[in-house]
């Protein structure tokens, strides 16, 4: 499975990364204003949340040997 | 699980967009640019200006400038592209009409690249060929949502929308719910367009997010669809990061080291096909796999670093950093770095078969689809997958061109047509089949139901190199998943939404199956191990499907050949 790596430090809550995803992998933590990692389980590494952040904050580690593959045969 | 939000929403409009990437965008904005008075919405199961597949491609847009040679490039679809399965006016409209779609999105404010004549800066795969790809930047949608948003369009955000509602025959809205939490909403509207894309089985799972509700949510509507047979889309992919191998179809060595690309493709194509596929197939039975792609041998990969990149040819940050992300993390987690890369045709689907007309209106009075969802129901792109239908840069220039057709359309069938009365009851029912997962207890999940759906489509015998014991058994066992889509069970609504995914994939493959068993001959994108040969006496048709009674309808048209200026 993929990891997703925020740093909630350095975030700055501006909500990029969660209009990014196009499969829905953020929620929105309204109490904290940042970000919640709540189904990482499909994420498929478009990096397109790493690209939006303007501050760097977040990171995505495909696990490329982790992708299910049926028989091709 | 959270409560769900019981406040059920209602919202009206003239006209709904569903899918909020290129396609949905280009409807919305040309409908307003039709009919200012025309109200638009635009609903999107994840967020509007950033789905769909237009951001995470090449940015690369198929165009002819206005003196190329249209005839030329007619003659090359049909004959050896779509065999002669296209619609041919259609076909032609689309293809005069390239030109004029970059004009028009550039006043939108979208990128298109200029050489300093003010020419688009183009890059070819043969010259001396008409067909050109034009050169956008990956927020070419960001940039129509821009527009949109000037222009009054209203938008909806993680909604799914699931089913279309009915008034009689014609389309009456569209009822859906929150992936966030669980509120249903009723979209009440004169006319809706389905942009919600095309069917990809969710395997190669970065290529786009149709998984096809859109094409379900129209064929329970009753909407016709053609071309179902040809939504077996393949790509090369690397064995060990599962990425994209781009070029690999030109190179492709067996065990022994043996070429066996050269016997099926003796020059470059436009784009990949199922016979290289079928060659692979052949090597592996035989016992010469794995077979690989050999890397220095790859003319297209180094076009690709210019069609893709093309820091040569226009300068693209948005879109160099997307490959520059995506492929080179894949490269650098390669394990078996060097020279021949181990491939396999890894499965994708774009099955994009609901009918539309001229106009893009399906066979649902108030009901339009424009882009992915029915590329290969319009015809334009003949007997092959589409989008982008063989032709690199047919896929968003598609999308466009035909949103641009058929969001005025609806946008004029909005104009003049009554108030939809919506059914109370027919609400109802529609909202109860959609929930009736949530908290289903000793259910199944959707993902092991996916995985189940991606068993049956993988295996190339199954879905690009076709026999009528395998297509019989395949389909037994999509009907066998069918009957167990009354077990899912999700226990919120990001899963709900996963269960219409299922639904939507199970209906795709039962039509793939059936109109690949009716079609019998091989054509285009289609190979019958049982009916090797192209039959043009019998088989210049379309195959029609549509739900009849909860049974699936079968039948052929006659393509009409004699009108059309090309005939075998």
């Amino acid at each position: 499975m993929n990891r997703i790596e925020l740093d909630f430090e350095a975030c700055t809550g501006c909500g990029a990364c969660f209009d990014s995803c196009f499969v829905n992998v953020f929620r929105w933590d309204d109490g904290a204003g940042k970000p919640v990692i709540a189904y990482v389980e499909d994420c498929v590494e478009c990096n397109k949340c790493e690209l939006a952040c303007p501050v760097e904050a977040i990171r995505v580690i495909p696990d490329y040997a982790g992708v299910y593959w049926p028989p091709v045969i | 699980m959270d409560a769900r939000n019981t406040q059920d929403l209602i919202l009206a409009a003239d006209v709904l967009v569903v899918g909020g990437g290129i396609a949905g965008l280009t409807a919305a904005i040309s409908a307003k640019e039709a009919d200012p008075a025309v109200s638009v919405l635009v609903v999107d199961k994840a967020t509007c200006g950033f789905g769909g597949k237009a951001n995470k491609g090449g940015g690369n847009l198929a165009f002819l400038e206005p003196d190329d040679d249209l005839d030329e490039m007619l003659r090359f679809r049909v004959e050896k592209v779509g065999s002669y399965l296209e619609d041919q006016e259609l076909l032609r409209d689309f293809l005069s009409g390239t030109y004029g779609v970059l004009k028009r999105i550039e006043t939108w404010g979208c990128t298109v690249f200029h050489d300093p004549d003010g020419a688009y800066v183009y890059v070819r795969y043969w010259e001396g060929h008409p067909w050109r790809m034009a050169l956008c930047e990956q927020d070419i949608t960001e940039s129509m949502l821009r527009q949109a948003k000037k222009l009054g369009v209203k938008f909806v955000d993680h909604v799914s929308v699931v089913d279309i509602l009915k008034d009689g025959d014609r389309a009456a809205g569209a009822v859906g719910f929150s992936i966030i939490d669980g509120r249903f909403y009723t979209f009440k509207t004169k006319a809706v367009i389905l942009a919600n894309g095309c069917q990809n089985y969710k395997l190669m799972r970065r290529w786009a997010s149709g998984r096809g509700d859109g094409i379900a949510a129209a064929y329970r509507a009753g909407a016709e669809m053609r071309n179902a047979e040809f939504g077996s889309f393949i790509n090369w992919v690397f064995a060990d990061t599962k990425e994209v191998c781009q070029g690999a179809e030109n190179v492709l060595y067996n065990a022994k080291g043996e070429n066996i690309s050269k016997a099926v493709r003796p020059k470059i194509e436009a784009d990949l096909d199922s016979k290289e596929v079928v060659a692979w197939y052949k090597a592996m039975l035989a016992g010469d796999g794995p077979v690989y792609a050999n890397m220095p041998e790859n003319e297209i990969a180094a076009f690709s670093q210019k069609a893709f990149h093309s820091d040569g040819v226009a300068v693209r940050p948005i879109t160099t950093a997307f490959w520059t992300r995506t492929i080179g993390k894949a490269m650098a987690a390669s394990t078996k770095p060097g020279p021949m890369q181990e491939v396999f045709p890894g499965f994708i689907g774009e099955q994009s078969p609901v009918r539309v007309d001229h106009q893009m209106a399906t066979t649902v009075p108030g009901l339009y689809a424009v882009g992915d969802i029915a590329a290969a129901g319009s015809a334009w792109a003949g007997a092959v997958p589409a989008p982008p239908g063989r032709m690199r840069g047919g896929g968003m220039m598609g999308a466009m061109w035909m949103a641009m057709r058929g969001g005025p359309a609806a946008a004029g069938y909005a104009a003049t047509a009554g108030e939809p009365a919506v059914d109370a009851a027919q609400v109802e029912a529609l909202k109860a089949r959609m929930f009736a997962p949530l908290g289903r207890q000793g259910g199944i999940e959707p993902q092991e139901m996916v995985r189940a759906v991606q068993d049956v489509l993988s295996p190339v015998g199954n879905t690009i190199y076709k026999s009528d014991a395998r297509l019989r058994d395949s389909l037994e066992r999509i009907l066998a998943i069918k009957g167990q889509l009354a077990l899912l069970t999700a226990d919120d609504p990001h899963h709900l939404a996963a269960c219409n995914e299922v639904v939507s994939m199970v209906n795709s493959a039962e039509m793939f199956f059936v109109a690949s068993l009716e079609r019998k001959e091989s054509r285009g994108w289609q190979i019958r191990e049982d009916y090797p040969e192209r039959d043009d006496a019998e088989w210049l048709k379309w195959v029609v499907l549509k739900d009849d009674g909860g049974e699936m309808k079968v039948w052929t048209e006659d393509v009409p050949i004699d009108r059309y200026p090309l005939k075998p």
